[in-house]
């Protein structure tokens, strides 16, 4: 009898075939067996230059080019390696200093092998990106070598040996492999210098092994300190959990095994959720969980668990008995724990200080009066992290953390970083570097948060430069929103039309480019958008028919005619996900080629177009819609306020004047139309920075002005983006990408609704959006012509973010836009800035069958992937853009003191805050500071129910501060003393 | 139940057969002694992706392959998890008697036959009973209160079933439940059951010990016996199944204590039933006798041939005292069940 079973048993070194078998629970809890074959192959390259062999046997790739070899023939060499060295890291190693990894020079011509490759996968998704970004990065010579599939140096685990003990072993055999590789095509070259191959472990074991299997190896810190530069380097090995003497006290309950939390989460006794840290107060936070219509409160250290802002946990519900009202004081973490050393974790102190604990129990009285804001809400505790969302966080050493006597010396101590993000705890940080630090922007990454720790333990990354330098605090916030700000990689530039900048719309019609294009060119079009705009999206074109309707077109930069579905252009666009703009800089989505030239609908000039054309009656109501590719010649570019003066200089009486009257005239109907739809018309503070144009120093802030030219342009854009939403929707109802704004639900108006009723005795219906429109223009004051707009913008707070989505994940009525009134809604007008419009004109593009539907847009799973990731960078790009106009708001104020109109918004015990139109900042008063004593904490007298402050005020007397008040206050800037950093300080006149 | 009627062996070779297998010591037609089986091959673990699997060949040419998927499910009663009770029933986590024999489903493929055909649904409901009556099986698929492995036991027949294939599905049954592994349970107490996802890690459905003993748990055997005359025969071949007086299906289990015990016993109608009986040679014209007789004497001639002259079909029934024959030749001390185990337990995977 012939056996049916493929005999694995043995590995000869002629077998090239064996398996692999492991375990995968599925999401339903089934568990799969999974037994996957390996057929081990002998042409996997060592990619080492020096080697001739593994060239000319190698497999060529596509278009029948080899891959280049990565590895240098003359690594960089050491003390210990004069002829130089490659390196192989196991697992352990770049999961603790993949930082070292990436620091710049350091570390070249580095072999990662398949099995750490897998096992980095395993245990850190984000790590094991940035290791593949780091195998991308051509000037660091990482190289990916697949030794399991590679015969020599695949390893059959054998009986009784855990999997970790059989990827040591490949990792030393595979080190063992190289090291006599390199030794024969040294030889094969009669060279002399052949380099060693290093293996860096932190596995004691592991390296004894290897010591006698004739393998060089390394702990990774042991290997550091040899480097130039040893110093910086080390500070970027985190430092080993919990080495400190065994009796530490825990400070922490332990957390839950993940298996019970999961339980406990299906059954509904426990809940999962992002924990939020409240900016005023760092000992609050708040986790929004699916069963409950209000967030869940979680106050204090030990009810928070060592959660960080961001990280996904699993939360007990507290008894009754301990439910709270929300903190009615500012609390922030570096005035109460001012004076802490970061070295010593003092015994007497638990994880909540005196101080804090006395801040607590002010919130406990609290929780006894009466009043909508203040009636006990449901508290929880956080029994487990599902997830951790931990970044690298920017920020800036403790001055007072620093030890005096080693300012100036090199000596390792443990300092305080104070993250920019006030939710975030300060991090614990070893290093050597502490004087060079300090008074610099600094990234460092969170590594753990140990019971035993009352802050979590990071190390540093790199210094982003001088505080308050325009270089640092730039970087500083693309890093803290998470933009990728680095330059296009070569991948994606060669993607761009090999013509450059001398590309054109072909001449002769024959061409392919033509194919299923209308010719517009004969259209009087024209764009408007702001001063200095170079990516112009879209233009306009207005023309009266015969019939005495209108004929209006609106056009599109044709950009999907030249990024390419899938492509690695599209790839890096779709992972940006939109433009970025700061004050003095723009982060593109798209090369500067294409973005600001080739597709930017340029006046005289002849450009591909996406052309959405409607016949409108005199009121303005669409009798048809066409969309078609076309070829536009834009007439002029002009700017919202150039062509403001044409529309109203009466002498201009020209083709391209009229039609912009036309426009002007049927957006008014348009968006009188909106309105009465229930539109709302929501403020946020919008500032405008001069600048010298030169220096780019601030020198003025503005705030922004509206022209009608701007509604202009919003109604039509509105009227494309819906009319192209529910062409889509009909042609893809599973796949089709639309943006969507969610009502907000009833309770989060409920607290500003009662602010109104009891400070203004006015009412805010919340109903519709309608309602809710009609009844914010009734909140208005003649006196005070800016209290109708600081109710608009603490409405927009109240309010959800719009959010784009794919049209088969949702039924029909959850599609409509609130703020817009609209059913349907989607972006299609900006496609050189904003991916979501990129996708959109490619799935219009299939629905008016000019081109076939890519199948990365067939796929709604893909498509959720995607409007995950752009509505991420959507919100990051905003907050961005904010936190960079607030810098240079800061900048333009320095040393300079003003006394500015503000309004009260918000009213704790101890404080309140106050916004200042001018220049669109909110900032905080404290009583302290009015008191102008140096004690801990002043209170006043604090009438929640009427929102209302009572205070002495030094050397004023008594006084009293309401919410919604207009009061006058002084502007000046501040230099901290503990961080040397500038801050906004607002005072009371 | 007959899956094969056409017996091709006329009345003198039956009646030749039949003479020879109630000798004493019967001779049975390719010389074994009566306890002895025939040669078989076997191999475990032949299915990759499969818990467990084992592939067993009879030398008449009869085939079988078992493959075993355990799947996770969650156990009706009681959805809603309670604190409370999850704490006491901490102390008890072996599921002892908490099995329940649904969760076992067993499933045979017989080719050229329906699956709701007399053969395969007869051979799955003797198999499955063997299985169910050792409670240590569906104990073992007890997870914790809320969640249990379903076992599904799929018996593929390769070869036409020439003779009655229990014995062959049985052991190959036998042999991959014996090589079945289930993930190990990282998890506790009551919570949804988390595994390791090391395959090595896995666990043997029936814990093999370090060392041979003989209390060792192992699934449960069903084998075919037969009596012809005052002989009973172990694995019957199909020629000798045709003359068989009775047949009876014999499922053991190793008990706690080390010692076979029967679990199950079933008698399978004999083929033998459906043959057609001689005629004896006083009436048979064709050998020169007056061709007058009449059916109702033929049939008292039949009767009265106590000399069992001619071959007759076996009336059926079998004495208690030969079953408890049959019992004690199975489940005795270096008995034939201790010999099938222990050979099967020699198959290497």
């Amino acid at each position: 009898m012939t056996s049916l079973k493929r005999s694995h048993a043995t590995i000869t070194p002629t077998t090239t075939l064996s398996s692999k078998t492991y375990l995968r629970t599925l999401k339903s809890g089934k568990v799969q067996k999974i037994v996957r074959e390996l057929y081990l192959r002998q042409d996997i390259p060592c990619s080492s230059q020096l080697c001739t062999v593994c060239l000319e046997q190698q497999a060529s790739g596509y278009h029948q080019k080899a891959a280049p070899f990565v590895l240098s023939a003359t690594p960089a060499a050491t003390k210990q390696f004069p002829q130089g060295h490659y390196l192989i890291p196991d697992t352990n190693a770049f999961l603790n200093g993949m930082d070292l990894f990436e620091a710049e020079g350091a570390f070249t011509d580095v072999i990662v092998l398949q099995t750490v490759l897998e096992e980095v996968k395993n245990r850190s998704l984000p790590l094991y990106h940035r290791l593949i970004a780091l195998t991308k990065n051509d000037g660091k010579r990482f190289y990916v070598f697949f030794n399991d599939f590679r015969l020599e140096t695949y390893v059959q685990r054998e009986a009784g040996e855990t999997i970790n003990d059989r990827n040591d072993r490949a990792i030393r055999k595979a080190t063992a492999w190289y090291n006599e590789h390199l030794q024969q095509a040294a030889s094969a070259r009669k060279s002399v210098r052949c380099p060693a191959v290093v293996m860096i472990s932190d596995d004691r074991d592991n390296i004894r092994k290897g010591k006698a299997e004739n393998v060089t190896a390394f702990p990774l810190r042991d290997y550091v300190s040899q480097l130039p530069e040893a110093d910086k380097l080390l500070d970027m090995i985190p430092e080993r959990s919990s080495t400190r003497d065994g009796k530490a006290e825990l400070f922490y309950p332990e957390y839950m095994s993940m298996s019970a939390m999961l339980t406990g989460v299906k059954a509904g006794t426990l809940h999962q959720g992002i924990f939020n840290v409240s900016t005023y107060n760092y000992l609050e936070g708040s986790v929004h969980v699916p069963a409950f219509d209000r967030q869940l409160i979680i106050q204090g250290r030990e009810n928070s668990n060592r959660a960080v802002s961001g990280d996904v946990v699993v939360v007990e519900v507290l008894p009754k008995d301990q439910w709270k009202a929300p903190s009615s004081k500012v609390i922030e973490e570096d005035e109460v724990n001012k004076n802490e050393n970061a070295d010593n974790e003092d015994e007497s102190e638990g994880i909540v200080t005196e101080q804090e604990r006395r801040a607590l129990q002010e919130e406990v009285k609290k929780t006894h009066a009466s009043g909508l804001e203040n009636q006990p809400r449901p508290t929880a505790r956080v029994v487990g992290v599902i997830k951790r969302n931990w970044r690298q966080y920017v920020g800036h050493i403790d001055r007072d953390s620093v030890r005096g006597g080693s300012k100036n010396g090199q000596a390792q101590q443990t300092v305080f970083l104070i993250p920019m993000d006030k939710r975030v705890p300060k991090i614990r940080v070893r290093t050597r570097q502490a004087a060079d630090l300090l008074g610099k922007r600094v990234l460092v990454a969170v590594d753990s948060w140990g019971r035993d720790s009352r802050y979590p333990v990071g190390h540093f990354v790199r210094s982003l430069g001088e505080l308050e330098t325009k270089g640092a605090e730039t970087e500083a916030l693309l890093l803290e929103w998470d933009v990728q700000y680095r330059p296009f990689p070569k991948t994606v530039l060669d993607c761009l039309p090999a013509e450059g900048h001398d590309w054109k719309v072909p001449a002769s019609k024959e061409d392919p480019g033509w194919r299923g294009r209308r010719d517009l060119r004969d259209l009087i079009i024209c764009s408007i958008d702001p001063p200095g705009c170079v990516d112009i999206d879209d233009a306009l074109h207005a023309k009266k028919l015969p019939n005495g309707n209108f004929e209006v077109g609106v056009h599109i930069a044709d950009v999907s005619n030249f990024v390419r579905p899938n492509n690695a252009m599209d790839k890096e666009a779709s992972l940006r996900g939109t433009t970025v703009y700061l004050v003095d800089k723009r982060i593109d989505m798209l090369p500067m080629l294409l973005g600001t030239d080739l597709c930017s609908l340029k006046p005289y000039v002849e450009r591909f177009a996406f052309s959405v054309i409607w016949e409108l009656d005199q009121d303005a109501n669409i009798v048809s819609a066409d969309y078609t590719k076309s070829v536009i010649r834009s007439r002029e570019a002009f700017s919202y306020q150039a062509a403001q003066l044409r529309i109203d200089d009466d002498s201009q009486q020209d083709e391209l004047t009229q039609g912009m009257r036309r426009l002007m005239m049927l957006s008014k109907k348009l968006r009188g139309k909106r309105m009465a739809a229930g539109a709302l018309n929501l403020a946020s503070p919008e500032v405008r920075v001069e600048a010298e144009s030169e220096t780019s120093d601030p020198i003025d802030v503005k705030t922004k002005e509206l022209l009608d030219t701007n509604q202009l342009v919003e109604e039509f854009m509105l009227l494309a983006n819906i009319s192209v939403a529910s062409k889509i929707n009909d042609a893809f109802p599973q796949t089709a990408l639309l943006r969507r704004h969610a009502a907000p639900p009833k309770t989060n108006f409920e607290e500003l609704s009662n602010q109104l009723k009891v400070k203004k005795g006015m009412e805010l219906r919340t109903d519709s959006s309608k309602a809710l429109a009609d009844s914010l223009d009734t909140c208005a004051e003649p006196a005070n012509p800016f209290f109708n707009t600081l109710v608009r913008i603490l409405a927009t707070r109240c309010m959800m973010s719009a959010e784009y989505f794919c049209a088969g994940t949702l039924s029909y009525p959850e599609f409509r836009h609130y703020g817009l009134a609209s059913e349907i809604y989607t972006h299609f007008t900006s496609p050189i800035r904003r991916y979501a419009d990129l996708e959109v004109h490619r799935q219009l593009a299939a629905a008016i069958d000019y081109e076939p539907l890519d199948a990365s847009l067939q796929s709604r799973s893909k498509l959720e992937g995607v409007c995950r990731n752009i509505n991420f960078r959507h919100r990051n790009a905003q907050q961005a853009g904010r936190a960079s106009v607030e810098f240079y708001v800061g900048q333009a104020l320095k040393g300079r003191v003003l006394e500015e109109d503000g309004f009260v918004m918000r009213i704790f015990s101890n404080g309140f805050v106050v916004f200042v139109p001018r220049f669109g900042i909110e900032g905080l008063i404290r009583l302290k500071d009015l008191a102008g004593s140096e004690r801990d904490e002043v209170d006043g007298v604090f009438d929640q129910a009427e929102y209302k402050l009572e205070f002495d005020a030094v050397g004023k007397g008594k006084r009293t501060v309401e919410l919604f008040q207009k009061v006058r206050v002084k502007i000046e800037d501040e230099l901290e003393g503990s961080t040397g950093k500038r801050k906004i300080k607002l005072g009371l006149v | 139940m007959a899956p094969y009627t056409n017996i091709p062996l006329s009345p003198a070779e039956l009646s030749y057969l039949q003479t020879s297998l109630s000798a004493t010591p019967p001779i049975r037609p390719d010389g074994r002694s009566p306890t002895q089986f025939r040669p078989l091959v076997a191999e475990a673990d032949i299915l990759p992706s499969a818990n467990g699997s084992a592939r067993v060949c009879f030398s008449d040419g009869t085939e079988a392959v078992v493959g075993i998927k355990a799947e996770v499910e969650r156990t009706g009663r009681a959805d809603v998890f309670r604190e409370g009770e999850s704490e006491g029933e901490d102390v008890n986590a072996t599921g002892e008697g908490k099995g329940r024999n649904e969760w076992l489903e067993v499933a045979i493929d017989v080719p050229g036959l329906r699956d709701d055909d007399a053969l395969p649904v007869f051979l799955g409901a003797m198999l499955s009973e063997a299985l169910g009556a050792d409670g240590a099986l569906r104990d073992r698929l007890w997870i914790n209160a809320r969640f249990h492995w379903r076992l599904y036991v799929d018996i593929l027949l390769l070869s036409p079933p020439l003779s009655y294939p229990l014995p062959l599905l049985s052991l190959t049954t036998h042999l991959a439940l014996l090589n079945t592994r289930l993930p190990a349970l990282l998890s506790q107490g009551d919570e949804d059951p988390l595994f390791n996802d090391d395959w090595d890690a896995s666990t043997h459905l029936y814990p093999r010990p370090s060392k041979p003993s003989p209390a060792t748990q192992k699934p449960p055997i069903t084998l075919l016996v037969t009596t012809t005359g005052p002989n009973i025969l172990f694995d019957p071949s199909r020629d000798e199944l045709a003359v068989a007086e009775s047949v009876l299906a014999v499922s053991a289990a190793p008990t706690a204590s080390g010692s076979l015990s029967v679990v199950a016993i079933r008698s399978v109608d004999p083929p033998s039933r459906l043959t057609a009986a001689g005629v004896p040679r006083e009436i048979n014209s064709a050998s020169g006798a007056t061709a007058t007789a009449s059916a109702g004497e033929v049939l008292a001639a039949r009767e009265k041939d106590e000399g069992r002259g001619v071959w007759r079909a076996p009336r059926g029934g079998v004495g208690r005292k030969v079953v408890a024959e049959v019992v004690k030749m199975v489940v005795a001390k270096g008995g034939v069940g201790e010999e099938v185990l222990a050979g099967l337990e020699g198959v290497e995977t």
